[in-house]
C-alpha cells in the first residue's frame, strides 16, 4: 500500500472517530458562573489557580480578561474570567489521538490524563476558549480540572474559594441557569447569559458557563 | 478546625444539590460502570502525578505580611518542611469556623494575589541564603559570601568607630513595614525593633514623615486629634453615596473585605462616584460616575464644592454649631477672632476671590456642572462617604488637600454616622499591637528629619537650614543639630528604590561609611548596601499577625518552615549585635527574655514574648480562649455590636465640649496649633501652613503654563495590585499578569505617533526611564501614569530600564511632610533602549550576587 493510502485511511478512521463520538452525557454537570461587572480584576484567582496547579509562568488555566471600551471621557471596562468551560459537548475530546482526554460521568468535569497526553496539541487547536494550556517544561497539554481533588473532599476549587468579591463560582450548570442555584455571584435582580460579546458561540460545544454581563457586554 | 465528616454531604450542600438528585447520580454511576462504561478508558484522578491531595498534606494557617492595606489569611499545605502549596481563609480556621462559613460579622479574609504567590518569593532566586559583604562598588552588585560572625563583627565594629567619631546623628534609621504588622518581629519606621535597637545604642537619627500618607496624617491629628478616624470596612455596606477621591480599593486595598462590602452597599442601590485622573477597575466595578481631575488640585475642586454648599445653604449648620471650630464666623474661638475662618476664605472675603465652582473648574479642568452637580449630591445624601484617599495627598501641599476634604465632611454632618465617613488615615478598629520589648528606648532618637531630605542633607552638609530637612525640635542641646550622616540602616525597606529622585540618593550614598541591609530577599536597595544579612520571613519565625488599618482579627502566624539558608529574623540579629556591642548588659535591656543562645534557638523566647501579649489580648480585649486553642484553631474574629464608625460615640451623645482629641476639643477646621505657630522653621514642618485648609499651587501642575511647554505630561505613580510597593517585583506569576507600563490617552499618543506596546522613555531634568506603553481612553489626557515600586535597573547611561517613577520624583516634602510623589512633571518619547521588566532575565547580575565566591 503506498504512504499516502495509509495516510488516507488513518485520515478516514479518524474522522469516523470523530463523527460517531457521543459525548458523557454527566449525571450532574457542573459549571462555572461569574459576574463580569462586580468582577475587580485581581486575578487572584489566577494566581491561586497557577500555585494550586503547580504551573510556572506561561500557561495559565484561568484568565481573567480585560475589556474596555468607549471614548474618553464616557469609557466602559469589564472582565470576563474563563477556564475550562467543561462544556457539554467538548471539542478538545475527540480530537485527543491517544484517549487522555475524558469527560467525567458524575460531574461532567473535562480532564486529561497527564500519564496519556504526548503534547500534540491538538485540543489546544480545538477549543473556541482557549482552555488546554501547553507546559513547555513538561511538553504536555494541561488544563483545568475544576480541582478535582477539592470537588472530591466536598470543597469547592481554588479560584471559587480565591475570589475576593465572591463573583465566581460552581455550581450545578442547570441550577446556575434557571438562577436556582444560592450563590453570592449573581446578585439580586441580576440575571445569566450564555454568551457575552467578544465570546466564541456557546453553540460550537455548549459550554458549562454563565456570566452576569456588563450592558456593553450583552449579546443580543 | 473542623473538618468535614461527610465529603459528600459537605459537597452537597456547598453546591446545593438535592440530595435525593445526588444519590440517585451515585446510585448511577455505579450500575453505570456495570453496564458498559469502559473502566480501562477511566483515567486517572490527577492530571498530574504524583499529585498530593490537600488532606494528605499538614495544613498550617498563617497570613501574609505586607504593608498593602489589608492582612488576609494564607493556608500552607506542607509536606515534611516544604510548602507545597497555598490557599486561604475557606472558614474554618476559626472558633465555630466550617467550610464555607462566610458571614457579614465574620467574612473569609481572602488573600489576594500578591498573597497567593507567596511561595514563589519564598523559594525565589532573588532569597537572600548567607550573609554577604560588598566586594565591588557600591550598586554593582559584586559581594562575597561570609559567616554571621564576621558580617556582624564588622557592622558592630564600624557603628561604634562612626558614632564615636561622628556623633549620635551619624546613623540613619530607614527601617519600614517591608516585614510590619507582627505584633513581635515588626519593621517599622518610628517604634520598629531597628528604632529600638539604635537608639538604646545611641546613634539615630530617625525618619519622621510616612511616604505613604504625611499629608494625611497632618490633616488627621490636626482636625481630629488622631489618626484613628476611620470605620470598619463593614460600615461602608450602609453607605447610600460613596465618593471615591484618588481611591481605587480594586487596587489598594485599605481594609479586608472593604471591595466586597461595597459591593453590597451597590446592591442596596448606593451609587459611586470617582475623582481620578483615571478610570480605574474601581470605577466600573462599582459603576460609577467618573470625573476625570487634574493632579494636584483637589483642594481647588474641594473648595468650590464647598462654595456651593455654603451658599445654597446645604451644610449642615446644627452640626458646625456643635461640633466645629473655625468652620464660619460663629465658630471661631474668642482668642481668634479676626484671624481667617474657613467659610469667609471660601466666599472670598479675604481675597476677594470667591472659590466658586468657575473659579475651581478653570484650575482642576472638571466643569462648573459637575463640581456643583456633586456638592448637592454629596450634602443633600445621607448618609454619604466622602472617601479621601492618601494619594491626592501624596503632593506638593497635599495635606491641604486631606483638610479639605475633613472640612466636606464636616459641613455636611457625615461624621460620626453609620455609612458617612471622616477618613483621612482612616485606621478604625484598635488592635493590642505590641509583644516585642517596649520600653523608654522604643523611640529614642537624636534627629529626626523628613524622609526624603536625607540624600539632600549628605550632599550639602554642613550648609543645610533644619527647615530644608525637616529637623523635629528637641528641647536639649541637640535642636537643630544638622544630623552629619555616615551610614543608614535599611531593615524591612527598599528605601533606595522607593523615596524620591532616585539620582540624587545614588550621588548621596557614596558619601556613606556604613550601609546595612537586612531583608529576605535582594533588593534594589540591597546592591547598594555593605553588608547583606538575609533575614527569615514570617513564614520562617513565630508572630501573630494584626489586621491593617481595618478589620477585627488576629491571626496566628507560626512558624510554618524552619529558616532557609542561614536567615535569622531581624530580632536575633539586633539581640546578637546588643550582646556584641554592649554584653549582657545591652544585650539583657534589649531583649529581656533571652540569653545570647537566643541567635541560635529563639523559639522558646518568641512563645514566652508571644505568651505574655496574648494575656493582654485576653485582659484588655475580653477573650476567653486560650492561648493554646488560639494557636490551634489558626485566628480570632472579633464579633463587634455593631460597625464600628470612628467618633460615633461623641456624635450620638451631641457633646459640646472636650470631646475630640484636639486642643479645643472640637473638629479643628480652624487648626488651634498652626494659629499659634509663631515661627514655623522651629517646627518640624519647616516651611508656613495656613490656619484653615486653603488651595496653594503645586510647584509643577498642568496649570503651569511656562513649565508645560518644556515638560507637557502630569505623571502620577499610583500603588499598582501586582506589587506591594517594590515587594514581589522579582514574582514571574505576577509579572505576566501585569506589565510595567506607562498609560497614556489615545488622543495624547495619537498627537506623538505613538501606540501600545511601543517603548518609550518618560523623562524629565531629574532623570529618565523606559518603559512600554499602553494606550488607553480610560486616561485623562495631559496625564500619564506608572506604578511606583518597579526594581531598579540602570544602564550605563544612569537611564533606569524598569520603568521606577522614582528617578523623575522630586525629593521636595509638602511643608506638612507629605511626599510630593504625584508632583511631577514629564515628556515621552519613544525610545531606542529596551526596557527590563525584571531581574529574572539577567542571569548574570544575579550571579554577581549569588554565585560570586571571591
Amino acid at each position: 500500500m503506498a504512504a499516502k493510502d495509509k495516510e488516507k485511511i488513518k485520515n478516514a478512521v479518524q474522522k469516523r472517530k470523530r463523527e460517531h463520538y457521543v459525548p458523557v452525557k454527566p449525571i450532574n454537570q457542573l459549571g462555572f458562573v461569574h459576574n463580569n461587572v462586580d468582577c475587580i480584576g485581581c486575578r487572584a484567582c489566577e494566581i491561586a489557580c497557577k500555585d494550586k496547579n503547580g504551573l510556572g509562568p506561561g500557561p495559565r488555566f484561568r484568565r481573567v480578561q480585560y475589556i474596555e471600551g468607549g471614548t474618553y471621557p464616557e469609557v466602559y471596562a469589564y472582565k470576563v474570567n474563563m477556564s475550562c468551560n467543561h462544556c457539554a459537548q467538548p471539542a478538545c475530546l475527540p480530537t485527543c489521538p491517544t484517549g487522555a482526554i475524558f469527560k467525567r460521568k458524575d460531574n461532567g468535569v473535562v480532564d486529561i490524563d497527564s500519564t496519556l497526553c504526548i503534547g500534540c496539541r491538538r485540543c489546544e487547536a480545538a477549543c473556541p476558549f482557549g482552555a488546554p494550556q501547553f507546559d513547555p517544561v513538561d511538553n504536555i497539554v494541561k488544563k483545568c480540572n475544576m480541582c478535582i481533588d477539592e470537588l472530591e473532599a466536598g470543597r469547592k476549587p481554588y479560584c471559587v474559594m480565591a475570589c475576593m468579591m465572591r463573583v465566581l463560582d460552581i455550581g450545578t450548570i442547570d441550577r446556575i441557569a434557571d438562577g436556582t442555584l444560592v450563590t453570592k455571584a449573581v446578585g439580586p435582580n441580576e440575571e445569566v447569559t450564555r454568551q457575552v460579546k467578544g465570546m466564541s458561540n456557546p453553540d460550537l460545544t455548549n459550554p458549562s458557563i454563565r456570566f452576569v454581563a456588563h450592558s456593553k457586554g450583552k449579546v443580543e | 478546625m473542623k473538618e468535614p465528616k461527610d465529603p459528600l454531604e459537605f459537597l452537597e450542600t456547598s453546591l446545593n444539590v438535592n440530595r435525593r438528585d445526588f444519590l440517585k447520580g451515585s446510585a448511577a454511576l455505579a450500575a453505570g460502570s456495570l453496564v458498559g462504561i469502559d473502566a480501562t478508558r477511566e483515567a486517572k484522578a490527577f492530571a498530574y502525578e504524583p499529585y498530593p491531595r490537600d488532606d494528605e498534606l499538614t495544613t498550617v494557617p498563617t497570613s501574609c505580611a505586607h504593608n498593602c492595606g489589608s492582612r488576609h489569611m494564607l493556608v500552607a499545605h506542607k509536606k515534611g518542611d516544604v510548602i507545597v502549596r497555598l490557599s486561604t481563609d475557606d472558614g474554618r480556621y476559626q472558633k465555630d469556623g466550617e467550610f464555607g462559613k462566610d458571614t457579614f460579622e465574620e467574612p473569609q479574609l481572602r488573600a489576594c494575589l500578591r498573597g497567593r504567590s507567596y511561595r514563589s518569593r519564598l523559594y525565589s532566586p532573588e532569597r537572600l541564603l548567607h550573609p554577604m559583604m560588598r566586594v565591588g562598588k557600591r550598586g554593582e552588585g559584586k559581594f562575597k559570601r561570609v559567616s554571621w560572625d564576621e558580617a556582624l563583627t564588622h557592622v558592630a565594629k564600624e557603628m561604634i568607630r562612626i558614632r564615636d567619631t561622628y556623633g549620635p546623628t551619624a546613623l540613619v534609621d530607614q527601617s519600614y513595614a517591608g516585614a510590619s504588622y507582627g505584633v513581635l518581629h515588626k519593621s517599622d519606621q518610628i517604634e520598629g525593633l531597628l528604632g529600638r535597637f539604635m537608639g538604646m545604642f545611641g546613634c539615630r537619627t530617625n525618619s519622621w514623615s510616612v511616604p505613604s500618607y504625611q499629608g494625611t496624617t497632618f490633616s488627621s491629628r490636626i482636625t481630629f486629634g488622631t489618626i484613628e478616624d476611620g470605620n470598619e470596612d463593614d460600615a461602608f455596606a450602609f453607605s447610600k453615596l460613596i465618593i471615591m477621591w484618588g481611591w481605587n480599593p480594586a487596587y489598594t486595598f485599605h481594609g479586608g473585605n472593604t471591595f466586597y462590602y461595597m459591593r453590597m452597599a451597590k446592591q442596596k442601590g448606593c451609587k459611586f462616584v470617582l475623582i481620578d485622573p483615571q478610570y480605574t477597575d474601581s470605577a466600573s466595578t462599582y459603576d460609577a460616575w467618573w470625573i476625570p481631575i487634574r493632579p494636584n488640585t483637589d483642594a481647588a475642586m474641594m473648595a468650590g464644592m464647598a462654595h456651593y454648599i455654603f451658599t445654597n445653604n446645604l451644610h449642615d449648620q446644627d452640626f458646625i454649631d456643635t461640633f466645629v471650630q473655625g468652620m464660619d464666623a460663629g465658630t471661631m474661638p474668642d482668642w481668634a477672632q479676626g484671624q481667617e475662618n474657613f467659610k469667609d476664605y471660601i466666599l472670598g472675603n479675604y481675597d476677594d476671590q470667591p472659590k466658586t465652582p468657575e473659579w475651581a473648574a478653570e484650575i482642576c479642568g472638571v466643569s462648573a456642572d459637575d463640581i456643583k452637580k456633586l456638592a448637592r449630591m454629596y450634602a443633600t445624601t445621607k448618609p454619604a462617604a466622602l472617601k479621601a484617599s492618601w494619594s491626592p495627598g501624596r503632593n506638593a501641599y497635599g495635606e491641604q488637600y486631606n483638610r479639605m476634604a475633613a472640612a466636606l465632611q464636616a459641613m455636611t454632618g457625615n461624621i460620626g454616622v453609620l455609612g458617612g465617613c471622616a477618613e483621612g488615615v482612616g485606621k478604625a478598629w484598635h488592635a493590642e499591637a505590641v509583644a516585642y520589648p517596649y520600653d523608654q528606648y522604643a523611640n529614642t532618637w537624636f534627629a529626626s528629619i523628613k524622609s526624603d531630605r536625607w540624600a539632600h542633607c549628605v550632599l550639602n552638609y554642613p550648609n543645610v537650614k533644619r527647615e530644608e530637612i525637616g529637623l523635629w525640635p528637641r528641647t536639649d542641646e541637640l535642636d537643630g543639630v544638622i544630623p552629619n550622616i555616615k551610614g543608614i540602616f535599611w531593615q524591612g525597606s527598599d528605601w533606595f528604590n522607593q523615596l524620591t529622585n532616585i539620582n540624587k540618593e545614588i550621588a548621596a550614598i557614596n558619601k556613606l561609611e556604613l550601609v546595612v541591609c537586612m531583608d529576605s530577599t535582594i533588593t534594589p536597595s540591597g546592591l547598594y548596601a555593605d553588608v547583606l544579612l538575609p533575614i527569615a520571613t514570617h513564614f520562617e519565625r513565630h508572630d501573630v499577625a494584626l489586621p491593617w488599618y481595618k478589620g477585627h482579627y488576629y491571626i496566628h502566624r507560626p512558624k510554618v518552615i524552619e529558616p532557609m539558608g542561614e536567615s535569622k529574623t531581624d530580632f536575633q540579629v539586633f539581640t546578637e549585635l546588643a550582646w556584641r556591642i554592649g554584653g549582657e548588659k545591652f544585650g539583657r535591656t534589649y531583649n529581656p527574655k533571652a540569653g545570647r543562645d537566643y541567635f541560635d534557638n529563639p523559639d522558646p523566647v518568641d512563645e514566652a514574648y508571644l505568651v505574655d501579649w496574648w494575656h493582654k489580648v485576653q485582659s484588655h480585649q475580653g477573650v476567653e480562649m486560650s492561648w493554646e486553642e488560639f494557636k490551634n484553631t489558626g485566628s480570632y474574629k472579633f464579633k463587634l455590636d455593631r460597625p464600628h464608625v470612628a467618633f460615633q460615640d461623641i456624635v450620638e451623645s451631641r457633646m459640646q465640649n472636650g470631646q475630640w482629641q484636639t486642643s479645643s476639643g472640637k473638629i479643628e477646621i480652624f487648626s488651634t496649633q498652626l494659629a499659634q505657630t509663631k515661627d514655623f522653621t522651629r517646627t518640624a514642618w519647616g516651611y508656613p501652613i495656613p490656619a484653615i485648609p486653603k488651595w496653594i499651587e503645586p510647584w509643577e501642575w498642568l496649570g503651569e503654563k511656562e513649565k508645560i511647554k518644556k515638560h507637557p505630561f502630569h505623571m502620577i505613580s499610583p500603588h499598582p495590585r501586582w506589587r506591594t510597593h517594590s515587594i514581589f517585583h522579582n514574582i514571574p506569576w505576577l509579572r505576566e499578569t501585569y506589565d510595567q507600563e506607562l498609560t497614556m490617552n489615545a488622543s495624547d499618543a495619537r498627537k506623538l505617533g505613538l501606540k501600545t506596546g511601543d517603548t518609550v522613555e518618560v523623562f524629565n531634568d531629574r532623570g529618565k526611564c523606559i518603559v512600554p506603553l499602553y494606550v488607553t481612553e480610560r486616561c485623562m489626557p495631559g496625564v500619564v501614569v506608572l506604578h511606583e515600586g518597579a526594581w531598579l535597573d540602570l544602564d550605563q547611561e544612569g537611564d533606569d530600564l524598569s520603568g521606577n517613577p522614582d528617578v523623575l520624583t522630586l525629593d521636595e516634602p509638602s511643608p506638612a511632610g507629605a511626599f510630593a510623589y504625584n508632583t511631577v512633571l514629564c515628556d515621552v518619547r519613544k525610545s531606542d533602549k529596551a526596557h527590563r521588566p525584571g531581574w529574572d532575565q539577567l542571569a548574570t547580575a544575579r550571579s554577581h550576587v549569588f554565585r560570586r565566591d571571591l
